[in-house]
């Protein structure tokens, strides 16, 4: 231990002479640039890339959030392992889709663990129930949203609030009644055989409590049509009809998950 | 100074079940006491061979870059979307959108310089992990970790001069998300005198078991509509 600042003192002096020594043979101001050794160490390599400004989230107020069942569970009434179970959700649709559900809030439930309130697709509409996160996949945002307006036959489409699509509507005859409330689309079918849906059909998270007998329990679709004279008009059992061509818009705007408001 | 484990930050216990499958319980079990500050390391050790650097292109290491940070963007983004960030007091608040401003420029911009060879974003299931601020602060500790590492581990392998200095530029500055990452959840900034390196296998291995990256819902179908009509 003794012998270190002897040894420091060696290393100053060693350095002292090396500076002095690389300023002389640099020749101070106006010698040849070369002899500096500082001034001959390479240049930082510029990066290919350079990110830019850290990118904020803006403020959204049109998004809505949807999940797909990502194992069956029984939907409660309240965030609690032995609240009353609404329904049990599934995996899939009748249509054999993924089962997606709307996610309407979240809460920690009293196991301590986060639940999930989400939109179901029962008889009466409008019912929710809670599950467990676990037992849903990624949460998934869409900016969309339908508008079916009954009294003008009308649908109308909006992203982040601003209308992209207005087009006439079949709703349900007197009897068949199309159901009022907030929905959502829970699936995508096209290339089926069955021309009375025209090219695309929508199904939509609705029920018509007048067709539970209907096969899957009767819910309501938004689809085309081989009758597009009917259109716009109270013709179906619940179904919102489109023009073929209207149908086909819809589906190259509308993405699942979709919030339909029909009223 | 707590000990940040594997098994506080992985609640569904994803990753130690993952180590688990490759490499047999004691392995797992090994990964699962394992103090945090020493998590990658531990992980790197578990690495399997990786790939000789030079079968691995610049644009390779830029796509899995790519994905990595998609998936930490998505992770940050969406944790403030659903409001967990919100309900956080306001010093993590801001910590936690920074470094979610951070990851979306990076995804920015290694998508601008991939252009046609990037590829689309997968789809993510963050489960419980971003759920709540405890879990979400954990997680993003153990992701930050990963990143450091996986950069680490890549750079020193790419071929093109101005890439590896642009990924040094990234590398620095998830360090320092490390650091605050570790800071807020109340574990050592600097645990280590170095950063043991990953191969992107063992990085990409990692990710895999942690099933956050996960296979888009099939939502069409081509049955016959059973609509009401």
């Amino acid at each position: 231990m003794r012998r270190r600042p002897a040894l420091l003192a060696a290393l100053a002096c060693a350095t002292a002479v090396a500076l002095a020594a690389g300023a002389a043979t640099s020749g101070g101001p106006g010698g040849p640039d070369h002899a500096d050794p500082a001034r001959a160490l390479p240049a930082p390599v510029m990066p290919a890339f350079t990110p830019g400004e850290p990118v904020a989230l803006p403020a959204e107020r049109h998004v809505s959030r949807w999940a797909a069942v990502r194992r069956p569970a029984a939907a409660r009434a309240a965030p609690d392992p032995s609240a009353a179970v609404v329904t049990r959700l599934e995996l899939r649709t009748p249509e054999g889709t993924a089962n997606p559900v709307a996610v309407l809030a979240r809460r920690t439930g009293t196991d301590g663990r986060p639940w999930v309130r989400v939109g179901l697709a029962i008889l009466p509409n409008g019912s929710a129930g809670w599950v467990p996160r676990t037992a849903l996949g990624g949460y998934n945002a869409v900016r969309t949203r339908l508008d079916v307006d009954l009294r003008r036959l009308e649908a109308t489409l909006t992203r982040r609030g601003r209308p992209v699509l207005r087009v006439p509507v079949g709703v349900g005859a007197p009897g068949w009644e199309t159901p009022t409330g907030r929905f959502y689309v829970r699936n995508r079918l096209s290339r089926y055989r069955s021309p009375a849906y025209g090219p695309v059909a929508f199904g939509t998270s609705a029920r018509s409590p007048a067709a539970t007998g209907w096969p899957a329990g009767g819910f309501v679709g938004i689809h085309g049509t081989d009758r597009p004279d009917l259109i716009p008009g109270r013709v179906s059992h619940g179904c919102i009809r489109m023009r073929n061509a209207d149908i086909r818009a819809l589906a190259r705007r509308m993405p699942v998950g979709t919030p339909v408001v029909i009223a | 100074m707590s000990a940040v484990t594997f098994r506080d930050i992985d609640r569904d216990d994803a990753l130690g079940e993952a180590v688990e499958r490759l490499y047999g319980c004691t392995r797992a079990g090994l990964l699962r006491r394992a103090a945090f500050g020493g998590a990658a390391a531990v992980l790197a050790t578990l690495a399997r061979p990786a790939a000789s650097p030079a079968a691995v292109s610049d644009v390779d290491v830029l796509r899995f870059g790519l994905r990595f940070e998609q998936l930490q963007a998505t992770f940050y983004t969406q944790a403030e979307e659903i409001g967990t960030i919100g309900a956080m007091p306001p010093a993590e608040r801001r910590w936690a959108q920074t470094l979610g401003a951070h990851e979306r420029a990076h995804v920015k911009i290694i998508k601008e310089v991939l252009g046609p060879k990037a590829e689309p974003a997968p789809a993510f299931d963050f489960g419980e992990a971003n759920e709540t601020p405890r879990a979400f602060i954990r997680t993003a500790v153990a992701m930050e970790d990963l990143t450091v590492a996986l950069l680490g581990g890549v750079t020193p392998g790419v071929h093109d001069r101005g890439l590896t200095a642009a990924l040094l530029g990234l590398l620095t500055v998830e360090a320092r998300h490390a650091a605050w990452a570790r800071h807020i959840a109340g574990a050592d900034p600097a645990p280590r005198t170095e950063d043991a390196p990953m191969a992107i296998a063992a990085v990409q291995a990692a990710v895999d078991k942690t099933n956050f990256v996960v296979e888009r819902p099939r939502m069409r179908g081509r049955s016959s509509p059973p609509f009401t009509g």
